[in-house]
């Protein structure tokens, strides 16, 4: 009998190593996922949008339904913004092409508020809500690579975690660490900008911490656009992130931090633009300008 | 053929928790969060209706599809793997000392998903994952999911009960 439960004992303890050991294998910085993984993520991804699509086409057509009552009065209201917008696109027009002149007159042509869009649908959701990932229809053979952001019409979702050839894995905003940095800014006229960086998601508030880098001289306000600005080399710039929503000091009265709101829905998410920025970042070079 | 059979209805269940939870809006229920552990719950019926005592199929499976859970939907290897091994390696050893019927099922379904709970939450805790405080874990979390897995293993007794019966049987 104490053989027996020596060997259980036994073969407890390695169990305990091998966990401890895959851990500190996931945890590390991975650059790509073992290819049995990426296997995995591709079977599993290829049977999720085998069920998701037709579910989704059945409630979709009971948000249909619902959609169809509030037509008409929608329809107003947009109708009376639209003549609105009119003339808005006919400035908007000319300042692009105005914009596009000047810059072929200095010769910069590449901007890093230009990225090629690709479209992807969410496939899935991981249960466990410790990590906060959800699943991608498109993957690596799609262009899709490591540390994309991932925007919807309303807003910043997230960055790209991890990639197959199929399907790819988005950190969403919510599961965001300290690890996990953007640079963003909040615009101001006269070159006032605010620089900061997006830190982490705070639980208890809701709402992501923007940690100001600049002198606090600038007073900032409630419900300003907070957006990405681009200098962390990965992201482009101009993608909204969200609203502050409070702003509280640190603890030394130095710095100042802002509760940001996320301007995106995290929960309703369906059809998601992955954002390849189109001017390569170099590590070098995004340093140089984060120092500036 | 009776494994296939019974790896492809774990699998498809643990396809169908990532799509459930996409499609189904998460915020309904305010500030709690409930945290669907099908796979777990198909995982004790094994152990108890489809294992007799000389045979571990349960324990592989548990092997097998924690490590699936970690691939698809953590990306942290070896978590589940662990605690859904461990959690069925006791329910495994306490089925002897009961019958089974739906009372004892209920139990070990409590005693299973709030000791596979309870060691993620440690296990996520100590690598810094989250930073829950353990009184609101309980309350909003732990409680709230054993309800929740509880109905669902309550609903499907009588379905999946059968079938593992019958595959018990003619193996």
């Amino acid at each position: 009998m104490s053989l027996f439960r020596k060997k259980r004992l036994f073969i407890l303890l390695i169990g305990i190593i091998i966990l401890v050991v895959l851990i500190g294998y996931s945890l590390r910085d991975r650059d790509k996922l073992t290819i049995p993984e990426q296997f995995v993520n591709d079977t599993v991804g290829w049977v999720q949008s085998i069920i998701y699509t037709p579910v989704n086409f059945f409630t979709d057509i009971f948000t249909s339904i619902d959609d169809i009552k509030n037509t008409y009065q929608e329809n107003k209201i947009l109708k009376e913004k639209l003549s609105e917008y009119k003339t808005l696109i006919y400035e908007v027009q000319e300042l692009t092409e105005e914009n596009e002149e000047l810059r072929n007159s200095i010769d910069l042509t590449d901007s890093i508020r230009d990225f090629n869009p690709i479209q992807a649908t969410v496939i899935s959701r991981s249960p466990e809500r410790w990590m906060e990932l959800v699943t991608l229809n498109k993957g690596s053979q799609a262009g899709i690579k490591k540390d994309m952001a991932v925007i919807t019409a309303d807003g910043m979702i997230g960055k790209i975690q991890s990639t197959s050839p199929y399907t790819s894995t988005v950190q969403l905003l919510t599961g965001f660490d300290q690890f996990n940095r953007i640079s963003a800014t909040i615009s101001r006229e006269d070159g006032k900008d605010i620089f900061g960086l997006i830190e982490e998601y705070d639980e208890e508030s809701n709402s992501l911490l923007f940690k100001i880098i600049d002198e606090s001289d600038k007073n900032l306000e409630e419900d300003e656009l907070v957006v990405s600005s681009g200098l962390g080399g990965v992201f482009p710039s101009g993608l909204p992130i969200g609203t502050v929503k409070d702003i509280i000091p640190d603890q030394y009265g130095l710095t100042q931090t802002a509760l940001i709101e996320p301007a995106a829905d995290m929960y309703d998410i369906n059809h998601v633009i992955v954002v390849d920025r189109s001017l390569p970042g170099d590590e070098d070079v995004a340093d140089d300008e984060g120092d500036e | 053929m009776r494994q296939v059979y019974l790896s492809l209805v774990i699998f498809v269940i643990l396809v169908l928790e990532g799509v459930a939870l996409e499609l189904l809006p998460a915020q309904t229920f305010g500030d709690l969060f409930i945290i669907s552990h099908w796979v777990l719950v198909c995982l004790i019926y094994v152990a108890i209706f489809y294992d007799s005592e000389e045979t571990n199929f349960s324990l592989f499976y548990a092997f097998f599809f924690g490590l699936l859970v970690d691939i698809v939907y953590t990306n942290i290897l070896g978590v589940y793997m662990f605690t859904y091994a461990i959690t069925i390696y006791i329910i495994k050893k306490l089925t002897r000392l009961f019958q089974s019927n739906l009372l004892s099922t209920i139990l070990f379904g409590i005693l299973g998903i709030t000791l596979t709970d309870i060691l993620i939450y440690l296990i996520f805790t100590v690598i810094e994952i989250t930073e829950l405080p353990w009184q609101d874990y309980i309350i909003y979390r732990l409680l709230p999911t054993i309800l929740a897995n509880i109905v669902f293993l309550t609903v499907i007794y009588p379905f999946i009960t059968k079938k593992l019966i019958k595959w018990k049987k003619s193996r």
